[in-house]
Parts: structure tokens; sequence; C-alpha cells
């Protein structure tokens, strides 16, 4: 293949007026981290009562916990995304929907993109949060009980501390995922990231140094993202305890 | 202080256990013994309510165990259990591990569990280890602590299930002394164990279980000395012989 890179590119103006291509990508990622982020708090948040949910003795919680799984699970992110942007303003009470349509962008794309990656991924941490109580013997669910804790306290100082180190690793993929499916906000106009990188690219026509920016930045990114959880992983470790399964790593 | 009156249990169409009444009197040892699957360690798991139970009637210091409106935890808290697999809390360290329920369900002050636990730590000769986490310790020192656990929370009675069986051979000493010393201080015990060297020195009865029934409940004297039926005969020449 004969391309001729030109890496030149980044530092010219792009035609926005907001500056360097550079800097027109970073902001990018910071809106990128910016979904990221706060999708994840509302993921951790729902994702941790919905997975213990669904462990409680309780049948209709349960049930009610497996049909909010069900549904964020089995619908494509992208048709989600678009049923945020799209319906969702129109379901509500008028007055409400009518704000949300009128926000000023980005934050009529940013706010359906948070909502839309928060409870797609809540779903996918309630998966593990749930498997991770189910990893527990059996035993110590009871022995807190037997010593007089209730459900609430044995799943907050017994059963949670304890599955949430083992799922730590493939929490750490979650976020991971979370950061990368952010790109798809920008079927919804979010300039994000690849919506940047996209833009760059139809403004100068440099496909290659578009994306190869895009590329490294995302692989730096989570780069981080792995040593953060890695340090994290070493600081929450038990003394004497078998570590969970060493798979904490991208995929 | 524990009365088990006419208990039956299903698991779906599966009778685990079919009529059983027995009486453990304050300050009294009570032994459970049987072959595997006859139901002990269900028997004392209805006794704090972590196995519910669909016939009759069990009382612990006059509170119905089986009565919906009775507060489960609080009566639980009274009650202290130890497991066969010790099951102490591994993401907590040994003082955590004494402390926990103390404060949370009784409501004590941090240093108040922590001096209480500490000398029952001392009890059970385990001081040097409170600030280990339980995967450091050998399993019959988590026996050890899992029984000063249980005895942190001042409890009426104390329900032991095989609580020897997980151990190496030399380690079971080490927890059975700690039983022991209990028992004879008065300790209110209902004891699933196979031990009967254990049982001949301190339980005052016997009770003998097979497919979910009782067939004998009876004092040690006569359990060792002549047992009616001819499976208690059976398990005993099995188990005495090994
Ligand atoms: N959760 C459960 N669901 C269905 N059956 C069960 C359950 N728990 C126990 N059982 C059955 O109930 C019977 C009594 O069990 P239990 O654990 O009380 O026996 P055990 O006398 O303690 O035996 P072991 O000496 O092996 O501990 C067994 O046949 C067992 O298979
Ligand atoms: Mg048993």
């Amino acid at each position: 293949m004969n391309y001729n890179w030109e890496w030149g590119i980044y530092l010219a103006a792009e035609p926005g007026g907001t500056g360097i291509y550079i800097k027109y990508l970073v902001i990018g990622l910071g809106w990128t981290l910016a979904t990221a982020l706060a999708a994840w708090v509302i993921a951790l948040a729902i994702g941790l009562v919905v997975g213990t949910l669904r462990t409680t003795p309780h049948k209709w919680v349960v049930r009610l916990g497996n049909a909010y799984v069900e549904v964020f699970r089995n619908v494509p992110l992208i048709v989600q995304m678009f049923l945020w942007f799209f319906v969702v303003p129109e379901l509500l009470p008028k007055a409400l929907g009518d704000w949300v349509k009128q926000m000023a962008p980005p934050w009529g794309s940013y706010l359906p993109a948070v909502m839309c990656l928060g409870l797609y991924t809540s779903v996918r941490v309630a998966e593990q949060v749930k498997a991770g109580i189910g990893s527990l013997p059996r035993g110590q669910g009871m022995a807190g009980t037997a010593l007089g804790l209730t459900l609430g306290q044995n799943y907050r100082f017994v059963q949670l501390p304890q599955a949430l180190r083992i799922v730590l690793p493939p929490l750490t993929s979650e976020f991971m995922n979370v950061i990368k499916n952010s790109s798809v906000a920008l079927t919804i106009g979010l300039l994000e990231l690849t919506g940047r990188a996209r833009a760059m690219q139809e403004f100068s026509f440099k496909v290659f140094e578009a994306f190869a920016a895009a590329t490294v930045i995302y692989l730096l990114t989570n780069l981080v993202v792995v040593f953060a959880m890695r340090a994290l992983e070493k600081k929450v470790q038990v003394p004497g305890l078998i570590s969970a399964s060493p798979t904490a790593g991208a995929h | 202080m524990i009365s088990i009156k006419n208990i039956s249990k299903w698991y779906g169409s599966f009778q685990v256990l079919t009529d059983c009444s027995t009486e453990v009197k304050k300050g009294e040892v009570v032994v459970v013994c049987g072959p595997s699957g006859s139901g002990k360690s269900t028997i004392i798991k209805c006794v704090n309510a972590l196995e519910p139970f669909q016939k009759g009637e069990i009382n612990v210091d006059g509170i119905s165990v089986g009565d919906p409106k009775t507060d489960l935890p609080k009566l639980r808290s009274r009650i202290g259990m130890v497991f066969q697999n010790f099951e102490l809390f591994p993401h907590l360290s040994v003082t955590e591990n004494l402390t926990l329920a103390q404060i949370k369900v009784l409501g004590r002050t941090p240093d108040a569990a922590r001096d209480k636990g500490l000398k029952l730590l001392d009890r059970v000769g385990l001081m040097a280890h409170k600030d280990k986490f339980p995967g450091q310790l050998s399993g019959g020192q988590q026996q050890r602590v899992a029984i000063a656990r249980a005895l942190s929370m001042d409890p009426i009675a104390m329900l032991f299930d095989e609580p020897t069986s997980a151990l190496d051979p030399e380690m079971i000493n080490e927890v059975l002394d700690v039983m022991v010393q209990l028992a004879q201080e008065g300790m209110t015990m209902m004891v699933v164990t196979h031990e009967m060297g254990f049982a001949k020195r301190v339980a005052h009865r016997v009770i003998f279980m097979d497919a979910g029934k009782i067939i004998e409940d009876c004092t040690k004297d006569d359990f060792f000395g002549a047992p009616r039926s001819e499976r208690a005969q059976l398990f005993l020449s099995k188990i005495l012989h090994h």
C-alpha cells in the first residue's frame, strides 16, 4: 500500500475554529470519558442493586430483577441509543419531553447517551454481581444470618465485600466496554472521540491519520484503566485469601 | 431452654424430618449423632430458623421459632452457631470477625465489642493472631475463632454442626478442649458430632437419628450402655471401631 501519511495534519487548524485537530480529538476524548464515567456510575449503582436483588429469597423480587435484565440485554445497543434519543422524549410528559428535545448541543445527545449506556451496562454489572454472590459458599450467608445480621446487613457486610472482590476483573472489562461503547453515541450526534475522528476525516480527507489517532487514544485510555484497576485489586486483596482468577485483561 | 415438638420438614416431596421431638434444658449438653443424611444438620438449623419447617413447634427460651411475628434476627443473635466449615468471614481480620455482629446486631460500641472479642480470643488461646485474616490460620485455629465469635454474642445456647469433621486429626483436640471447657461451665449445647469421646466426657444426653427420625433419645449412660435400637448399635459399632 502506498499511502502518503501526513502527520502534520494534527497541527493544522480544524475548520470549526476551535483550534488544531489534535486538540479537537482530545476534547472528543473528554466527551468520551464524561459519557463513560457518568454511565458507569449509573451502571454500578443499578447493577449492584439489581444483581443483589436477584439473589434474595424473595421470588417476586428475583423475577422483577430478571425481567429488567432481559429487557436491556436483548435489545441491541444502537437500537437502545435511538430509543433514548428519539422515542423516550416523546413518552415523557410534554413539558419535560420538550425540554429534553430543546437542550443545547451537546447536552441533547449527551443525556440520552449516558442514560442508554448506563442502563445497558447496568444489566451486565448485575449479571456479574449476581454471579459473584452465587459463587460464595452457602455457609457464608448462613453464618451471617446465624449471628443475627438482617438480610441487608448480610449483603452489606458479608456477601458483597467478598463478591465484589471476586468480580473485580470482569468489572474492569465492563468498564472498558463502556468506554468503547460510548462511540455508539456518535449515531445520535454526540461528538465524542470517534465522532470527532470521523469529522476530521470528512474535513481533511485524512482517513488514516484521523482513525490512527483515535485508535491510539483509545488504547492509551484503556491501558490507564487496566493499571488503575490492577492497583485497586491489589489494594483490596485480602491476606491469605486465594485471589480471584487472574483474568483482568482487555477483551 | 430448647423445646422441639413434633417437627416435620419436607424438601419438596422429600421428607427430611419426621415428627421429631426433644427437649434441651438449661445447662444441658446434648449430642446428636446418626448416619450421613439422617437430618442432623437440618434439625439443628431449624432451631435457629436457618431452615424453615412445615409442621410442629420449636421454642427457644419461650420464644416460638416458627411464629411469623418472631423477630428472627434478634432470636438468632442469642443462639450461637458453629459450622463444619468454620465460615469465618475471610475478608475481615480475626478481630473484625469477632466484633462485626456485636456492633451491627447488638449495638455495642466498637471499643466494647473489641474488649469482649479479645477476651474470648484469649480464652481460646489465639490472642497472638488477632490481626491476622482467617486464610492465614489453620483449620483448628479458625474453628476456635468461630467459637469465640459465637460466644462474643453472649448466647443463651450454642449449636454445633460437626465442628471437627473438616479438621485434620491433630487439630481435633484443640477444638474439643474448648468445647469441653464450655460444657463444664454450664453452657447449654446441642452438638452434632461423631466424636464419641466428647459425648462420653461431657454429654448429658445422646440423640440418635436415622432417616429423619429420632430413634434414640436417652442419657449418655443408657446410650453407651445398651442402645435399644439395632440401627444405633450398628452405627456405634461402626464409628467406635475406627
Ligand atoms: N437444600 C436441600 N434440598 C434438598 N434436600 C436436602 C437439602 N439439604 C439437605 N437435603 C437432604 O436432607 C437430608 C438430610 O440432610 P442433613 O444435611 O440434615 O443430613 P445430616 O444428618 O446432617 O448428614 P451429614 O452427616 O452428611 O451432614 C439428606 O438426605 C439431604 O440430601
Ligand atoms: Mg450435616
